[in-house]
């Protein structure tokens, strides 16, 4: 307890008062969250209310306007070495998978901790397997990324980014773009690795699994954060008239 | 019972002939007459060309005029001028070494187990080292022969993988410089890129060769064939950026956000993701620059090199070969055929490398 105490607090993620204009457009309006370490939020919205943006700014993928940004007690700055120092420490998971169609499974998965972390090969090699071995695809790990289906492909795209062993894990949409007998084996690798304790932001639709792992579910509307809850209180007990509405949308068929 | 379905059996050689020209009588007649076209030229191509050709030196120019077919001799006689140009006698091996030297660094630099950064230095860094010591001598108790001494196939190999090399490297730069985020670099790259473009080669070529000299402090100006080759390393290289910068265009944003989102620094990203991918997209405009690039090596006759189609003119001008120009052009036509279907070729044989695990 008094350990704690003297002990800084520091979260993982925290946003303060973060801005982001796209030209006019005011895309987040002054945002703030902030996320403790091994905790998992969903974050959840209508399109175009400034999810992706906002989670898209942590790894400045998207270079914010004003407000601070701070990853695991760094503060996000200018400096390439200090954004690079963090994008180490934080995997991401895209929409469209984004894996490299030039190098196999095996090369997607050990490119980054070979020439990023300057691992030796056999150790970045042994890392792949294991992480490929925990996605359930060690099989595929010769083939390239155009001769998987989507889920696999998508699957491989969260070994690849678990291979840097970050400590925050972002996901941009994950199952967005697969066909929908693929969606459950990419959400049953997530919750896996939620339950295995790992900090993690979803930008996702899938309600079902924001009940099933969230800590938190955030709503999002209009580059605001307008309701943040735990689920089952989101669900069933949601204050707010925007997010009953996106909810019935969702949940309503 | 289970039924077997099968597909039907794919028609036989002569079959297929059939079919396709023999279908109809008019069709049957069009076919043999455009095989009897076909056949009285190949029979006239043969016997000018090997029937009553004549091979040997030994009756001079004379047995050539008399006879009625092509005359082989003038190769015979004159082909160290075509290969070596103005080169000392004494001292062509030298030259034809050199051409050896060359072409073994660009077979190597095309076996992927080369690819890397450093064997490709090494090869590229011993290939034109042993060319310009073979060619240049002046050390080891070689004779020293001035740039403005060398021609032929030598110079004009010389002059292609120069190009190249500077050339390419030069292409990736300004097609990156071209696609950077600050206004003022790659509009600027744009001018550049644009202006090269919109200027005629052989006025680039003379500017260098010329003009230059003028404008240049005396330390800096350089043997003309550098100039030459500089010159022309910038015009290759304002078109192969074009094709480079086309190449990134067709890699997915989304490719260079998963480098980021590793950690990669700029360079890695550039290296590992963005090229390799970019040059993939870029490969059959590349190999067209390439044999463009070949054959325009023949301009730099004009700024007064011997390059192997002026040493040609050389071979058959002067004196008693006078007449047998035909055959000089047929022999070196046949030396670019046997160099530029090598690079096609290898090009498609790059396209079907790369095509493993394309989407």
């Amino acid at each position: 307890m008094t350990a704690n105490s003297t002990k800084p607090h520091r979260p993982a993620v925290r946003l303060e008062n973060l801005d982001k204009y796209y030209g006019t457009f005011h895309a987040l309006r002054k945002v703030n969250l902030s996320v403790e370490r091994g905790e998992r939020i969903v974050v959840c919205g209508p399109s175009g209310s400034g999810k992706s943006t906002m989670i898209r700014c942590i790894n400045r993928l998207e270079q914010h306007n004003g407000g601070k940004i701070t990853v695991l007690g760094t503060e996000l700055n200018d400096d390439v070495a200090n954004i690079e120092g963090i994008r180490r420490e934080v995997g991401m998971v895209f929409q469209h998978f984004n894996l490299f169609p030039h190098m196999t499974v095996m090369e997607n998965c050990m490119i980054a901790p070979m020439i990023v972390r300057k691992r030796p090969r056999a150790e970045a090699e042994a890392t792949a397997r294991q992480y490929l071995q925990k996605v359930r695809i060690p099989e595929q790990a010769m083939k390239f990324p155009g001769q998987l289906s989507g889920g696999q492909q998508q699957r491989v795209a969260i070994a690849r980014a678990l291979c840097m062993r970050p400590q925050v894990m972002l996901f941009d949409e994950p199952t967005s773009a697969l066909d929908p007998e693929m969606i459950s084996e990419v959400l049953d690798v997530m919750v896996t690795l939620a339950s295995e304790g790992m900090t993690m932001i979803c930008v996702t639709h899938e309600m079902g699994f924001a009940r099933r792992v969230a800590d938190r579910v955030i709503f999002m509307d209009g580059g605001e954060i307008v309701e943040e809850a735990p689920p089952e209180e989101f669900f069933t007990a949601s204050r707010n008239e925007r997010t009953r509405q996106f909810l019935s949308q969702v949940l309503g068929h | 019972m289970e039924m077997v379905v099968v597909a039907p059996p794919a028609p036989g050689r002569l079959e297929n002939l059939k079919r396709r020209f023999f279908a109809t009588p008019l069709q049957a007649l069009l076919s043999l007459i455009s095989l009897a076209i076909m056949a009285f030229i190949v029979w006239k191509l043969l016997d000018w060309a090997v029937f009553s050709a004549v091979f040997t030196t030994s009756g001079g120019p004379e047995a050539c005029q008399a006879a009625a077919g092509a005359c082989w001799s003038v190769i015979a006689a004159r082909w160290r001028i075509i290969l070596f140009g103005l080169y000392p006698f004494e001292e062509q091996w030298r030259s034809a070494l050199a051409c050896v030297a060359v072409v073994v660094m660009t077979a190597l630099s095309c076996i992927p187990a080369f690819w890397t950064g450093r064997r490709i230095a090494l090869v590229w860094g011993a290939g034109t080292t042993l060319y310009y010591l073979l060619m240049k001598g002046g050390v080891l108790g070689l004779l020293y022969v001035g740039e403005e001494a060398w021609g032929g196939l030598a110079l004009t190999l010389f002059i292609f993988i120069t190009t190249c090399l500077i050339g390419f490297p030069l292409a990736i730069c300004l097609a990156l410089l071209r696609r950077s985020e600050l206004p003022w670099i790659s509009r600027t790259t744009g001018i550049v890129i644009d202006g090269v473009r919109s200027l005629p080669l052989i006025s680039i070529l003379f500017t260098f060769a010329i003009v230059l000299p003028f404008a240049l402090p005396q330390w800096l100006v350089g043997d003309k064939l550098y100039r030459v080759i500089f010159g022309s390393a910038l015009f290759f290289s304002a078109y192969q950026a074009e094709i480079v910068r086309g190449g990134m265009q067709g890699v997915p944003a989304g490719q260079e956000e998963a480098a980021m989102a590793l950690g990669m620094s700029y360079w890695q990203r550039i290296g590992r993701i963005l090229l390799p991918q970019a040059m993939r997209n870029a490969l059959p405009a590349t190999i067209n620059q390439f044999v463009i690039s070949f054959k325009e090596t023949s301009l730099v006759v004009i700024v007064g090199f011997f390059e192997i189609l002026a040493s040609g003119n050389a071979a058959y001008g002067t004196g008693e070969w006078r007449f047998a120009y035909v055959e000089v052009y047929a022999f070196i036509a046949f030396i670019y055929f046997v160099f530029v279907f090598s690079l096609s070729r290898y090009g498609a044989f790059l396209e079907r490398r790369m095509a493993v695990g394309e989407r």
